[in-house]
């Protein structure tokens, strides 16, 4: 199964202690974790909007990755200015995916809501298998592939690139939903429909701007990591998932939340996956998500909700 | 008499706000006894906590006897305790008779290997709680909509519906949870016999209820709630020339 | 319609459906197609389990496939690797299979909506991977293979026709099991759960141990079908039972209509054969396949058997408008 791998090849954890292959795990695990946390904000977004969990989270990921290769090579972008096609090119997606098949489904069921952005997913998926056929690309790393030494083990510069943009993109969410007025309406068109929109709040335009905005979140995820692992149809399903992951892990809605669970992810699967098993690594996510929902299904951060009936 | 249901310091709050508070009541067996209170006051909040739909933060609820306070709602629906809501929860997808025949689930015994195979003696169960769903249908007035889907009926009707669905369950304590609201005049006395007719049934009743006229004629007991406080008890008579309660609810207006 | 409305009374709809199954060999000409319909019934048996969890009784599961899986496997270990007969993979199966479905139901069951579309999800994907990973046990990603055949009592299902028939048996069985059920206190206790949980407490149904039950008996019908593929197909990959089966089976179960048993046979039948419908497209059969999704939830939400009931429901009281007004204007 799909997932991304930055540290040394694996020879060269021969040469190291186990204290330098602990850290050298950890530095993965943090990469790998950025980029699930960045996911899982996508999820976020829309949740907050909708509370509906989108299915297609994982296709704007990959979206954003083909996007950027294609502007690369067609156009023969640098890689920055096809990044940012890509991401306005993933937004159109997401707003094109609300008008579809989101906005004339007013008052469905969850099973509805589910069944609807699955098929959107899979419908996205063997669109881009046409276009891009079924074989991975390569986008080149931003800035050189020299790996930097770091107490004994390697960071690759494209790390710091993930840990960056998904740092960047947290705090402008912050930003955005804390400060500004279109950030807070769309928090209050969330939490109180009725009130928002006797205050005038647009909400079906609010539904709309969380599915661009999170369109536009996916597609960073999937540039930035499409140095470190190839780009390639289907590599949508599994990162959507682990973002869903790191959502519930950090309690879904909740913004830094949403970080803590995709960078513990990360780790705990960078550990097991070097410690115990790679055949195993993608299923420890899902333990973790069972013992979540079981135990703790508002998240580590999150808070309970009220019992009012 | 002994009570049939007692509650002893009962408390709820939500976050600051206390919509019960140290309530100690007591509904006398065989009796009508209605809670009445400005809004706010806490009345569908005790329904809930008694019936464990929430859990109460303090206090003790005790049914005939046995205390039931961190009972499930199911479990004490099976001693004997059952309730109607504000807002109506209908199945509104299943026929008005099917909604009878789920009142009946406690009263039958059909289990998941037994109903598959459909033995004889589940076949004849199945006719029993047919049969006298549609006594209960004629009981409330809605004998002639049997096979309609619930969610189609006007709402009286569907008021109708939730009472004979709860005393299909043949329960001990019937709550009645505002058993007028959106009631028309005629339907509003219809419900007034209905209610009359409850307690020949051999069913304790509580009731919640906002329309003063209908306490006043079918409760034998009358108790007043205001912020989640017992402010006053007794007769109807009594309870109506009461000024602590004249003044909680004057206050309201 | 009149056809429909008989489907409606499900005892002579049972019986019309019997009929029909046993006379459907006559019309098939071609042994390709003979597969296609065993399959066909195979997934029919786990989408009316499904249908009792999902459609009746409003609690999702992504992970269905999972259950297939377990079923398939268990009995394909057995047979291959000790040789032990069918029957008895079948019993050691539902067993096994039960018992852990009961233990995991307990805290899934708790969850609602997303958060228990999620859990189930995850679990297909453990499970999935255990496939994958239990090398020894399982032959890993390359497969396991030397399935015996399926022999009950002595006798030997080798020809397309007779394992048509053994199929054809335990779906009738299944589907009047689930008429039954239906049709009766659980059922009605599974669908007030399905209207509102707390209603149905108050009126004394346990929720979480019919949801549970339910839950159990549905995993014990996909552990059916798993055992009749596994002997059928004689040789198990894991991506047979992966995520992406797992959303085909709940897509049959909704767009065949939720809450329906026929409507759960019609979606499996509909498909499991479109994909052969769709190999005129070729590649472009996964994006049509999302895009029919789409296009019944948005238009058809009640699934395919009912809109298309309401559709000539329709057409029927404006033909008879129609005929009415003509009779006033003669």
């Amino acid at each position: 199964m799909w997932g991304p791998d930055t540290g040394p090849p694996r020879h060269e954890y021969n040469n190291m202690t186990f204290e330098q292959q602990i850290l050298q795990y950890l530095i993965t695990g943090v990469t790998v974790g950025s980029i699930y946390a960045l996911i899982g904000m996508g999820f976020n977004i829309i949740y907050n909007a909708t509370e509906i969990i989108n299915f297609a989270q994982g296709e704007f990921v990959m979206l954003g990755g083909l996007l950027t290769v294609s502007g690369m090579q067609l156009l023969h972008l640098p890689v920055p200015f096809a990044a940012i096609l890509a991401i306005i090119g993933v937004s159109i997606v997401g707003i094109a995916l609300d008008r579809a098949a989101i906005r004339p489904l007013k008052d469905a069921s969850p099973i509805t809501l589910i069944i609807i952005t699955i098929g959107a997913s899979i419908f996205i998926r063997g669109v881009a298998s046409l276009i891009w056929g079924k074989e991975p690309y390569l986008i080149p790393a931003f800035s050189g592939e020299e790996p930097i030494p770091f107490f004994g083990a390697v960071i690759q510069p494209q790390s710091l690139w993930v840990m960056g943009v998904a740092l960047i993109v947290v705090l402008s969410l912050r930003q955005f939903f804390g400060r500004t007025l279109t950030g807070k309406a769309m928090l209050a068109t969330a939490v109180q429909p009725r009130a928002a929109k006797l205050v005038g709040i647009d909400a079906s335009y609010m539904v709309l701007l969380s599915f661009a905005l999170s369109g536009a979140v996916g597609a960073a995820a999937g540039i930035v990591i499409g140095p470190i692992s190839m780009v390639q149809y289907d590599m949508g399903v599994m990162l959507g998932l682990k973002g869903f992951c790191a959502a519930i892990i950090g309690g879904i809605g909740h913004p830094w939340g949403v970080v803590f669970g995709g960078i513990t992810l990360g780790i705990v699967e960078s550990l097991g996956a070097g410690l115990i098993s790679s055949g195993y690594k993608d299923a420890i996510a899902f333990v973790i998500l069972l013992l979540m929902l079981f135990f703790r299904p508002q998240g580590v951060l999150g808070k309970s909700k009220g019992d009012r009936v | 008499m002994n009570p049939v249901l007692k509650t002893e310091g009962l408390t709820k709050h939500f976050g600051g706000v206390k919509a019960l508070d140290q309530l100690d009541l007591t509904v006398r067996q065989g009796a009508i006894q209605s809670i009445i209170g400005p809004n706010g006051a806490g009345k569908t909040t005790l329904f809930n906590v008694i019936s464990n739909v929430i859990p109460p933060t303090v206090g003790e609820v005790f049914f005939n006897g046995e205390n039931i306070t961190r009972m499930q709602t199911h479990t004490i629906a099976a001693m004997g305790l059952t309730r109607t809501f504000q807002n109506l929860r209908l199945f509104s997808e299943m026929t008005v008779l099917e909604n009878v025949m789920v009142g009946m689930h406690l009263r039958s015994k059909g289990g998941f290997f037994t109903s598959a195979l459909k033995l004889p003696w589940v076949f004849r169960e199945e006719q029993r709680i047919r049969g006298e769903s549609r006594e209960w249908l004629r009981f409330v007035g809605l004998h002639d909509h049997t096979d309609q889907i619930a969610g189609s009926l006007p709402f009286g009707n569907q008021k109708s519906l939730e009472l004979a669905r709860a005393l299909a369950s043949k329960p001990k304590l019937l709550m009645l949870d505002e058993p007028a609201a959106g009631l028309n005049m005629r339907e509003t006395q219809d419900m007034v016999q209905l209610i009359s007719q409850i307690r020949d049934l051999d069913i304790t009743v509580l009731l919640v209820e906002h329309d003063m006229d209908l306490v006043m004629e079918v409760s034998d007991h009358v108790v007043v709630l205001d912020q989640g406080r017992k402010i006053a008890e007794g007769d109807p008579e009594t309870v109506r020339k009461d000024e602590v309660v004249l003044k909680a609810y004057l206050g309201e207006e | 319609m009149r056809a429909l409305s008989i489907m409606r009374t499900p005892y002579s709809g049972f019986v019309l459906f019997s009929i029909l199954l046993l006379l459907l060999p006559f019309t098939v000409a071609n042994d390709y197609y003979f597969n296609v319909l065993i399959i066909i019934g195979i997934n029919s048996i786990i989408v009316i389990g499904l249908d009792l969890l999902v459609g009746y009784t409003g609690q999702i599961s992504l992970g269905h496939a999972a259950f297939y899986g377990l079923g398939a496997y268990i009995t394909g270990i057995l047979s291959a690797r000790w040789a032990w007969p069918p029957i008895a993979g079948l019993l050691v199966a539902l067993v096994i299979v039960g018992i852990l479905a009961f233990l995991i139901g307990i805290p899934t069951l708790k969850l609602h909506g997303h958060y228990l579309a999620m859990a189930t999800l995850g679990l297909g994907i453990i499970v999935f991977i255990l496939f994958q990973e239990l090398n020894f046990l399982t032959g890993g990603p390359s497969g396991l293979v030397g399935i015996a055949p399926m022999s009950l009592f002595g006798f030997t299902f080798d020809s397309d026709l007779s394992y048509y028939y053994l199929v054809c048996v335990f779906l009738l069985a299944t589907l009047l099991l689930s008429i039954n059920v239906v049709r009766s206190r659980v059922g009605r206790a599974l669908r007030a759960i399905h209207g509102s949980e707390i209603a149905a407490s108050v009126l004394g149904v346990n929720v979480s141990r019919f949801k549970v039950g339910i839950f159990v008996l549905s995993t014990l019908y996909a552990v059916t079908a798993g055992w009749l593929y596994a002997h059928y197909i004689a040789f198990l990959s894991p991506s047979s039972f992966g995520f992406m089966f797992s959303i085909k089976l709940i897509t049959m179960v909704v767009i065949g209509s939720l809450g329906s048993l026929w409507g759960a046979i019609f979606g499996a039948a509909l498909l499991t054969s479109l994909p052969e419908f769709l190999v005129v497209f070729e590649h472009y059969e996964t994006s049509v396949f999302g895009l029919i999704l789409i296009l019944v939830m948005i238009f058809m939400p009640r699934g395919l058997l009912r809109g298309l009931e309401d559709l000539v429901r329709k057409l029927i009281s404006m033909l008879r408008k129609d005929l009415k007004e003509r009779s006033l204007t003669s």
